[in-house]
C-alpha cells in the first residue's frame, strides 16, 4: 500500500473498517456483495439539495439571467472534444426531451412534489458505490443522481452541479473527470470520477501516515474525491475506534 | 510474426452485413425502407451509422426524432461495446444479415449510455486503451506517447485505416522479451449465466514457473464451467472475433493478435446451440 496503490484484499479490509465507524456514526455506508464471489462494493444513498447552475461552465463571467433555458457545458470528458460542443448542445437537448417522456410513465415512490426549473435548487436523490478497480489498483467512485420524479441526471446537470472552483480544476485536467459509464459490476449507467490519477494524489497521503496511526486508505481517498459530488465524509471518521479519543 | 501480421488485417476487416429495420412505432411520414450496411467488428454502432440515422431521418418529422440507439430481439445494443462483441455475444447462431432495430424515442436510459456525439465515443475508446496500457505496462507506453499518438490511434479506428491505427498501436503490444509478455493481460469474459456484464481480473501471461499461459488457463481460474469436462458433451462455445480458438493458444499471443482496438481481449462465452 506505500506505494499509492490498493489491492483488492486491502480494499475490502478498508471497507470493512470504514463500515465498522459508519454503524456508530450511522451515515447510511452498506456492502453490496456481488452474487458467488468475495467481490463488491459500497453503497450510500443521500438527498441532496442542488443548484443545477444555468450558466455554461466553460464560461466563467457567467451568463447572468436565470431566465435563460440551460445551456450545456463543457459536456466531453475529453478536452479534445470542444470543437463538437455545438452537437452536444444539440444532444442534450434531445435527451431532456427523452427523459421528459420516460417521466409520463413512471409511478414514483416520493409524493413530494418538486417541480422546479433550471437555475433554482431542487432535492436531487443520489446514489453512491465504491468499487475498487483492479487495473489501476484503486477504488473508484460511481455516482447516479434521481430528480424527485424519477428521472436521472444528465451528464450536463451533473457537471453544473458541481462546485465552480472543482469544476475548473477537473476540466482542465482531462484525465481526472466525471464521466457516464457502465457499472462493471450491475451494468448499468453510472458517472464515474475517473481513478486513473488515484495513486498520484494518494502516494503523499501514505508517506505521510504516522506508524501509530495507519491511514484507511479508502477514507482518505474518499475525503478527496467525495466533496466533488457532494460526498462529504464526517470529521469524526477521523477519531477513529481505537484511537485515544475513543471511550471504551 | 511475419506470418501473424495476416492476422491482423483479418481482425481488422472483419465485416457483419447487417439489415437496419426501423422500430414499428416510430411516426414516420410515409414507409421507411430498411438500409444495408456492412460493420466493421472493430468498430462501434454510434460511429458507423450516420447513413443509417440520415436514412430514417428522411421519413421522419424533426419533431418525432431523439437520440438514436438499437435494439436486436428486445435487447436494447450497448454501443460502447465493439460491434463484433455484440454480434458474437447476441446474435452469433443467427442467420445474416443481422437484424437491427433502429429507435428514435424513449432512450433506455436505464441501460445505455448516452452518445450525444462522436467525442463521447473518443473518451470512451481512449480510456479503454488507457486502462488495458495500465494493466500492460502501468501505464507507462500510454502516457509516454504524445497527444498526437492518441489522436492517430483514434483517427485510426475512425476512419478505418488500418496502417494508421498500427503504427501507433505496435507501442502498446511491446513487451521486454526477458519478461515473456505484458504485466497483465487486458480481457473481458462475457457470459450469460449472470447479470454481471463482465469477468475481469488480474491475470498474467506466464506463470510464476515460467510456463506460458494459455486460454484454457485464463478459463480454469475466471469462468470454469466454460471449460469441457471429460466424457460430456461440449456445452459452452468460447468465442473471440467470431472464431473458438484452441484452448490451449498462449494468451500473451491472443492478447497482441486478437485483441479490439481497445487492447482488451472480449471472450464470449455462450451456450452451445440446442440445435
Amino acid at each position: 500500500m506505500s506505494r499509492g496503490v490498493l489491492d483488492e484484499e486491502s480494499f475490502r479490509l478498508c471497507c470493512r473498517l470504514l463500515l465498522q465507524r459508519s454503524e456508530q456514526l450511522r451515515d447510511g455506508w452498506s456492502w453490496k456483495a456481488v452474487q458467488g464471489s468475495e467481490e463488491g462494493y459500497l453503497r450510500k444513498t443521500a438527498l441532496r439539495s442542488v443548484v443545477i447552475d444555468p450558466s455554461p461552465a466553460r464560461d466563467q463571467e457567467g451568463s447572468g439571467s436565470d431566465s435563460e433555458p440551460r445551456t450545456s457545458c463543457q459536456s466531453c470528458p475529453d478536452q479534445q472534444g470542444r470543437e463538437k460542443e455545438e452537437s452536444a448542445l444539440v444532444a442534450s437537448v434531445d435527451t431532456d426531451r427523452v427523459s421528459g417522456a420516460i417521466d409520463d410513465d413512471e409511478d414514483d415512490e416520493d409524493d413530494g412534489v418538486c417541480t422546479v426549473s433550471g437555475g433554482s435548487s431542487q432535492v436531487l436523490q443520489y446514489e453512491y458505490h465504491i468499487l475498487h478497480s483492479c487495473s489501476y489498483a484503486a477504488p473508484v467512485l460511481y455516482f447516479r443522481a434521481f430528480t424527485q420524479e424519477g428521472r436521472s441526471l444528465t451528464l450536463e446537470e451533473v457537471w453544473s452541479s458541481v462546485h465552480p472552483s472543482f469544476r475548473l480544476r477537473l476540466q482542465s485536467s482531462p484525465l481526472n473527470t466525471i464521466s457516464l459509464q457502465e457499472h462493471p459490476l450491475l451494468g448499468q449507467p453510472f458517472f464515474m470520477l475517473h481513478p486513473c490519477r488515484t495513486e498520484e494524489f494518494m502516494r503523499p497521503v501514505l508517506q505521510a501516515q504516522d506508524q501509530h496511526r495507519p491511514v484507511n486508505y479508502v477514507l482518505s481517498w474518499l475525503s478527496v474525491v467525495g466533496p466533488v459530488v457532494g460526498l462529504d465524509v464526517p470529521l469524526k471518521y477521523s477519531t477513529s475506534p481505537g484511537s485515544s479519543t475513543e471511550p471504551h | 510474426m511475419a506470418d501473424d501480421k495476416d492476422v491482423l488485417r483479418d481482425v481488422w476487416f472483419g465485416r457483419i452485413p447487417t439489415c437496419f429495420t426501423l422500430n414499428q412505432d416510430e411516426v414516420t411520414e410515409r414507409e421507411a425502407e430498411p438500409y444495408y450496411l456492412l460493420l466493421p467488428r472493430v468498430s462501434y454502432l454510434t460511429l458507423v451509422t450516420d447513413k443509417v440515422k440520415k436514412h430514417f431521418h428522411k421519413v421522419m418529422r424533426a419533431e418525432d426524432v431523439e437520440e438514436m440507439w438499437f435494439e436486436y430481439e428486445g435487447t436494447p445494443l450497448k454501443w460502447h461495446n465493439p460491434i463484433g462483441l455484440l454480434f458474437d455475444f447476441h446474435a452469433s447462431n443467427s442467420v445474416l444479415p443481422w437484424s437491427i432495430t433502429v429507435h428514435f424515442k424513449n432512450f433506455p436510459d436505464r441501460d445505455l449510455l448516452h452518445c450525444p456525439s462522436n467525442s463521447v465515443i473518443e473518451a470512451h475508446f481512449m480510456s479503454g486503451i488507457k486502462e488495458a496500457d495500465a494493466l500492460k505496462h502501468k501505464s507507462q507506453v500510454v502516457n509516454d506517447m504524445q497527444k498526437k499518438d492518441h489522436k492517430q490511434l483514434w483517427m485510426g479506428l475512425q476512419n478505418d485505416k488500418f496502417d494508421q491505427f498500427w503504427a501507433i498501436n505496435r507501442k502498446l503490444m511491446e513487451y521486454p522479451t526477458e519478461e515473456g509478455g505484458f504485466r497483465y493481460i487486458p480481457f473481458r469474459i462475457y457470459q450469460t449465466t449472470s447479470d454481471r456484464p463482465f469477468i475481469q481480473k488480474l491475470f498474467r501471461p506466464v506463470s510464476p514457473e515460467g510456463s506460458v499461459h494459455t486460454l484454457c488457463d485464463l478459463l480454469k481460474e475466471m469462468y470454469p464451467v466454460a471449460l469441457p469436462s471429460d466424457g460430456e458433451p461440449k456445452r459452452y462455445q468460447v468465442v473471440i472475433h467470431g472464431i473458438e480458438p484452441l484452448l490451449e493458444t498462449p494468451l500473451q499471443w491472443l492478447s497482441e493478435h486478437l485483441s479490439h482496438p481497445d487492447n482488451f481481449l472480449h471472450i464470449c462465452v455462450l451456450p452451445v446451440p440446442s440445435d
